[in-house]
């Protein structure tokens, strides 16, 4: 927390109200404490606002705003995570632990917390290693992936196993951390993903981690990092016959990564039902739908009806949280991966 | 009490109290933040109707409020009035071939979304992302599109008011005794607009851009009232000075605009051969008065341009966390004069002044930026923004096209107005409103607020 570094950043607003109708917390609420505007004021003002708490981090606002305030660094600077977060946060740091909490949760789901993850996660699989001897290429999974989607990491690490030896890395990015006012910690990860790397590039599975990690400067590191479509557009696809619909995730859709994952699905000649603002909120914000129930279900069912006007059944979300707020709406997901023979 | 008796009409969570009712204080008028006593979010027309009778009943000050992006303040409390924000009748009731009826809290830009294919609505503020269709009705606001479409005044066909005695009341739809018109630019003094049905235009068939860059100021003034007399009905023509341009060249909205003293932004629309020939007409005006002239290549370039424009007045953030914006309107004639007027007034106060605004309408939008932290810089804006209004008044202007009277211009009325005018319009007002209960320091201003701080004082001029 570093609220004289947020109060400087919040400078920059002219109160213009651009970015209200683009933040999905406002959308739902129609209320200026759920707003940008609303929080950026919150921090100008120095007092603690419930709506601090209720931000999504999808960081939509900043594509709104036209003087340029930097809101998720300013929320970064704000936050203060409390125990629940700092528990998701431990959790998603090592695959292997949150396999054994997420089997946890599913036997307990009695419990408040544990019985909404069970309500969102399928079944947990053990996440598995891999590295090939003179590995020059890095495959990062991400938190979620190796323990939930394991079948999208197996087909990603196949393709690019054919044409380079590959490390598999399961972990976290940092952006968790960030987005809820762990920063310094956010920085450790950063750094152990930079050491893990080997000065190899990374190709980065779960598209939001994909914006994070491109985002490191700000830390002062540099990943030479790719997104999984970004690396796979200059390579021949197999074809496939699918009608589908594509969910942006909001950070990758801000680092520009919307454009490959179309140019993929275009190369595998896939037809593409475009939505109403794909880049919409899902709802899930990495742990959003354990620690705001009832805003996360409200954006998920805005999310679903423009979902349901493509008529679309299936869905390609590149990011793996999103996946599990789209699979819980009742649409089939799936990850750009598992295209791949 | 009155809390307690709130909460029990809209629910709990719909009442904001405390700390961050602060947050609703303020709205695009960067110069005052007040502080409603608290703030109520209705949900529905029938919860609307039983908190402004309360409201009237127990005769407590209240403000109605949409997205809060007002220009003048006008959705501002000045002394903690009740605040109650309109922004989740956000509906869609109606949609029928160019008519549709929607919420007062429905965004601008959602009415086009909802409109059939090949319809659109045209008042087209630079918010219209986000404002919202009352705020829109009660300023009637304009946007670029007011030379061909007029401001929301022509596309409102009627409106459902409800009065603070509870009734509710369909006006308009008539063609004379029009009652929609008096709630129209009413700032929220007279009742509460709770929805309208909006007259949408047939999308045109085609749309051009030409951009002129001139190399003095004077000459692309002149340039407006040249473009009617070639014969061309431009459905936009905006203006941009220097300042203007090499503000929104260092934002987000940089559009890549051609370096010079003021530019001419054009958009011509309608029948295919008919726009082909309004914009050969203007390309050939434009080389003849010595401008440098661009045609968007394509529709990137052509939405970047326009991005530009829309941009111009938040992109000020990048130079300064607040500004001044004006809005009186002027004859098409005098704009050389006033803007070389606005020029000296800028340079005898040492202020930055950005000019971006609707040309063909001669509707001035003087961006003045000031420093919030620092009182004589903004009180140096302010000083700057009433005697640029004065000169617009001398040349024959009106006080406000589109922003409305709000804070901001609360003080000049009577530099416009004639004593038997405003006499009508108060007795107007006291019919709806007896006990000026409803956005009481707007507009006529009965009373104007105690002198709390220095900033209420310079605004209204009290001592």
């Amino acid at each position: 927390m570093d609220l004289q570094k947020a109060k400087e950043l919040a400078k920059r607003c002219v109160h213009c109200g651009f970015c209200l109708e683009v933040c999905p917390t406002y959308v739902v609420t129609r209320s200026e404490v759920h707003s940008p505007r609303g929080r950026i004021a919150a921090v100008s003002l120095g007092f603690d606002s419930v709506g601090i708490d209720t931000c999504v981090f999808c960081r939509r606002c900043e594509e709104a705003c036209p003087s340029g305030v930097e809101f998720g660094k300013l929320m970064s600077f704000t936050r203060k995570p409390n125990l629940l977060e700092l528990s998701v946060h431990r959790a998603l740091e090592n695959p292997k632990e949150l396999y054994h909490t997420l089997l946890l949760a599913k036997r307990f789901s009695f419990l408040p917390w544990s019985k909404r993850i069970a309500e969102f996660v399928p079944e947990p699989q053990e996440p598995f290693e891999y590295e090939d001897e003179g590995a020059s290429l890095n495959l990062f999974a991400g938190c979620l992936a190796p323990v939930l989607f394991q079948s999208s990491v197996k087909k990603a690490l196949q393709f690019l196993k054919a044409k380079h030896k590959v490390r598999l890395i399961n972990g976290c990015c940092g952006l968790a951390h960030y987005s809820e006012g762990e920063r310094e910690r956010a920085y450790l990860l950063a750094k152990e993903l930079e050491k893990r790397s080997k000065g190899g590039v990374v190709v980065s599975l779960p598209s939001n981690c994909s914006a994070f990690i491109k985002g490191y400067g700000e830390f002062g590191l540099s990943v030479h990092c790719y997104d999984f479509c970004e690396y796979l557009v200059s390579f021949d696809l197999p074809k496939v016959e699918l009608t589908l619909t594509v969910h942006d995730p909001c950070h990758s859709k801000i680092a520009g990564l919307s454009v490959y994952t179309r140019e993929v699905l275009r190369k595998m000649g896939v037809q593409i039902v475009e939505m109403d603002d794909p880049s919409f909120e899902c709802g899930a914000g990495g742990g959003y739908f354990v620690k705001q129930t009832e805003l996360s279900d409200a954006i998920l069912s805005e999310k679903t009806k423009k979902l349901q006007a493509t008529g679309c059944e299936t869905v390609v979300s590149n990011n793996f949280a999103c996946s599990l707020a789209l699979r819980r709406a009742g649409f089939k997901t799936l990850h750009v991966a598992d295209l791949l023979r | 009490m009155l809390a307690e008796r709130l909460r029990s009409i809209v629910g709990e969570r719909w009442i904001v109290e405390g700390k961050d009712a602060r947050l609703f204080g303020f709205d695009a008028f960067t110069a005052y933040k007040g502080e409603p006593s608290f703030v109520v979010l209705p949900g529905s027309e029938e919860e609307v109707r039983r908190v402004v009778t309360l409201l009237y009943q127990s005769k407590t000050p209240f403000v109605f409020r949409g997205s809060g992006t007002s220009l003048s303040g006008s959705s501002v409390c000045v002394c903690g009035e009740v605040m109650v924000s309109l922004s989740r009748l956000n509906r869609v009731y109606r949609v029928e071939a160019l008519e549709i009826e929607v919420g007062a809290g429905i965004a601008n830009a959602l009415v086009t979304k909802h409109a059939p294919k090949n319809a659109f609505y045209a008042p087209d503020p630079s918010s219209y992302t986000v404002c919202s269709i009352g705020g829109n009705v009660c300023h009637d606001s304009g946007g670029i599109h007011v030379p061909k479409y007029g401001p929301t005044f022509n596309s409102v066909v009627k409106l459902r008011v409800l009065h603070l005695d509870g009734a509710i009341e369909e006006v308009g739809g008539t063609s004379y005794f029009n009652g929609a018109s008096v709630f129209i630019g009413s700032e929220g003094t007279l009742g509460c607009v709770l929805s309208a049905t909006l007259r949408l235009f047939p999308k045109p068939e085609a749309s051009r851009t030409v951009l002129g860059a001139f190399y003095d100021l004077k000459t692309a003034a002149l340039a407006v009232s040249k473009i009617y007399e070639a014969g061309v009905f431009p459905a936009a023509l905006e203006m941009m000075d220097r300042t203007s341009i090499e503000v929104v060249e260092k934002s987000e909205y940089s559009a890549g605009y051609p370096k010079c003293e003021a530019l001419l932004l054009v958009e011509c629309d309608g029948f295919l051969p008919q726009v082909e020939e309004e914009v050969k007409r203007v390309v050939s005006l434009f080389k003849e008065l010595g401008a440098a002239v661009f045609v968007p290549k394509n529709s990137e370039e052509n939405s970047r341009f326009w991005r530009g424009r829309k941009g111009a007045f938040p992109a000020m953030g990048v130079i300064s966390p607040a500004y001044l914006t004006l809005d009186a309107v002027i004859s098409r004639e005098s704009l050389p004069d006033v803007l070389l007027r606005i020029r000296e007034i800028g340079e005898k106060h040492g202020v930055v002044i950005a000019n971006v605004f609707h040309a063909a309408d001669g509707n001035l939008h003087p961006l003045i930026p000031y420093d919030p932290e620092r009182f004589d810089s903004l009180k140096k804006a302010l000083i700057a923004s009433r005697e640029i209004t004065k000169v617009a008044l001398e040349h024959g202007g009106v006080l406000s096209g589109e922003h409305g009277i709000g804070i901001e211009k609360a003080s000049l009325l009577e530099e416009f107005y004639t004593k038997e005018e405003l006499s009508v319009m108060k007795r107007i007002k006291r019919e709806f409103d007896p006990h000026f209960l409803l956005n009481p320091y707007k507009l006529f201003c009965e009373k104007k607020p105690s002198a709390q701080n220095e900033v209420l004082k310079l605004l209204y001029e009290v001592e």
